[in-house]
């Protein structure tokens, strides 16, 4: 646990919570649909795009950026896409099984449970920026010179509106199945609007606005100029905020224990 | 002699759904180490009851005190104590045994070791089973342990033997005797009679969200279990004689044997009676009410008892 938790929880609070990461991680394991995204898919993208930018020309649509170049940011998104998407598989199942509400009847609250595996997530997030990164750069040389400050704000509220986004899904949908099915048509929707088979800057003017201002476009976009040290478009900023504080507002107010 | 300290006081408990009234002004206390059982037909309102106990649910009026503390504003306290079963509660299909139990041990300030939790319950072998692997019986005995590995006070155990098998229940029976001579103070809601009379020190019985008795197993069965007679008449008797007899409520034929079930000194009523018709009565059988009649006589009035209720 880091240090900073530790003036915030008692010793007993990060026991349980402690007690909590290791039981979530251990199912994440043995039921690896996250887990295989959330690395399968930047790894997988990396490499294909990485490869196509070999045999494409430079300066897509204008841009100067090759195609790797473009394709870093949308498959960074793209993996916290697929790890936000996963959350209603198991936190949906464990509403509907019950094993919250029995939770809930012991010392812990079942919020602890969300947490843990909110907490594990950030770190399977963190794993697909390095991958993407690393083999961006090392392999395929994408000339990233990222901006830290903005690179951080930018992929701190990328995840912070993804992952609310998959809390809305867990908050709305009654059962696994129908959690299920919202989310698989939300994932490729919010793949398309991320850029994954087309790019804002080649497509004319309503389609690109309103990728650029869907959430997952809106996330790419952030983080596409901070990779290569510009400063985001205020107005990026502002709605990856907005979405963020609607997303959670909702998951909030419409999440059940039971 | 000293009265031990109730564990639980229930008193003037009211909880609606919507505009269902699911539980209607019941009241009881429970004893510190005693097994209570709560009883009635399903939907009477039994679960709500302890659901409101154990602070899953808030009562709409009335109060509850559970060892001086009340569910509703000490839930964080009370659930360090209480210990609960959940009807239809499952685990994680990939989480196993020993891990769910070391999990909830890591929740309680003083929990049991969870080794000897699973030792003492007979799953000792299934450590390592995941929860989707488990047997109807296994999963029953994994949720009393999940119930008791946190070294409760009080354990609330809903339906927990439905759907075992015979074996299975007679083991489950035993455990809770076993927690009793802990110390355990075990609130135990079923539906099975059966159950309820060979485990329970006292019992609720609850109908339609009213409480219709409160008294040890025995006691309800004899003040109002009806006795039954079975008997062979020489010559057909219509349903309508045997009726007119005084205390006769129920009469049930199967060939050309007659059950006849009621109240009072049936016996000599009914001979007499039949005797006066010229009828004799054969293979006499008598046996006095047990909790099972007590159970469908006083479920059966509930018409009554609510229309009662109402005007009061």
């Amino acid at each position: 646990m880091r240090p900073a938790l530790a003036g915030v929880l008692s010793h007993r609070s990060r026991a349980q919570l402690a007690a909590l990461l290791k039981v979530q991680a251990k199912l994440s394991l043995r039921e690896p649909a996250a887990l295989a995204l959330g690395v399968g898919f930047p790894l997988v993208l990396t490499v294909l795009f990485g490869e196509i930018s070999r045999y494409t020309a430079g300066n897509v649509g204008g841009t100067g950026l090759t195609v790797i170049d473009l394709y870093v940011p949308t498959i960074m998104v793209i993996s916290f896409i697929a790890i936000a998407i996963s959350l209603p598989n198991t936190l949906v199942r464990d509403r509907e099984i019950g094993w919250l509400r029995r939770i809930s009847t012991t010392p812990v609250h079942p919020s602890r449970l969300l947490a843990a595996q909110l907490i594990l997530d950030l770190v399977l997030a963190v794993v697909a920026i390095v991958i993407v990164i690393v083999g961006g750069t090392a392999i395929f040389g994408a000339p990233l010179s990222v901006d830290v400050p903005f690179f951080i704000l930018s992929v701190a509220l990328a995840i912070a509106e993804i992952f609310s986004l998959g809390l809305v899904v867990v908050a709305l949908t009654p059962t696994q199945t129908v959690a299920s099915a919202v989310a698989g048509v939300l994932f490729f929707a919010l793949l398309f609007l991320s850029g994954l088979w087309v790019q804002p800057v080649n497509v004319g003017a309503p389609l690109r606005d309103i990728m650029w201002y869907s959430p997952s476009g809106a996330a790419v976009r952030a983080v596409l100029y901070s990779a290569f040290h510009a400063t985001p478009p205020v107005t990026t900023l502002l709605t990856l905020v907005g979405y963020t504080i609607v997303f959670a507002f909702v998951a909030i107010r419409y999440f059940r224990w039971e | 002699m000293h009265a031990s300290q109730p564990a639980v006081t229930v008193t003037n408990l009211v909880k609606r759904y919507g505009s269902f009234l699911a539980v209607d002004d019941v009241s009881f206390s429970i004893q510190e180490g005693e097994i209570f059982g709560i009883i009635g037909p399903n939907g009477a309102g039994k679960t709500t009851t302890v659901e409101c106990i154990s602070g899953l649910r808030v009562p709409d009026s009335g109060s509850i005190n559970v060892f001086g503390l009340s569910p509703q504003h000490d839930r964080d306290k009370i659930r360090e104590f209480v210990g609960v079963q959940l009807q239809e509660s499952a685990l994680p299909p990939r989480l196993k045994v020993g891990e769910a139990l070391e999990l909830f041990a890591s929740f309680y300030s003083d929990p049991l070791d969870p080794r000897e939790v699973l030792e003492s319950l007979g799953i000792k072998n299934s450590e390592r089973s995941a929860f989707k692997k488990l047997s109807g019986g296994q999963k029953q005995r994994l949720s009393i342990a999940l119930a008791l590995v946190g070294n409760p006070r009080i354990a609330i155990l809903d339906e927990l033997t439905t759907g075992l098998d015979p074996e299975a229940r007679r083991g489950t029976w035993a455990l809770i005797e076993r927690m009793r001579e802990r110390g355990v103070t075990v609130i135990l809601v079923t539906h099975f009679m059966d159950e309820a009379e060979n485990l329970c020190d006292r019992l609720a019985l609850i109908n339609r969200g009213r409480l219709r008795a409160l008294d040890t197993p025995e006691a309800i069965a004899a003040e109002a279990g009806m006795h039954r007679l079975r008997f062979v008449p020489s010559q057909p008797v219509a349903d309508e004689a045997l009726y007119a007899v005084g205390g006769v409520q129920v009469v049930e034929r199967k060939g050309r044997t007659v059950t006849v079930m009621g109240t009072g000194d049936l016996a000599a009523s009914l001979v007499n009676a039949l005797a006066a018709s010229g009828i004799q009565v054969s293979e006499l059988e008598a046996r006095s009410g047990n909790l099972d009649d007590a159970f469908i006589q006083l479920t059966r009035d509930t018409a009554s008892v609510a229309a009662d209720g109402a005007q009061s």
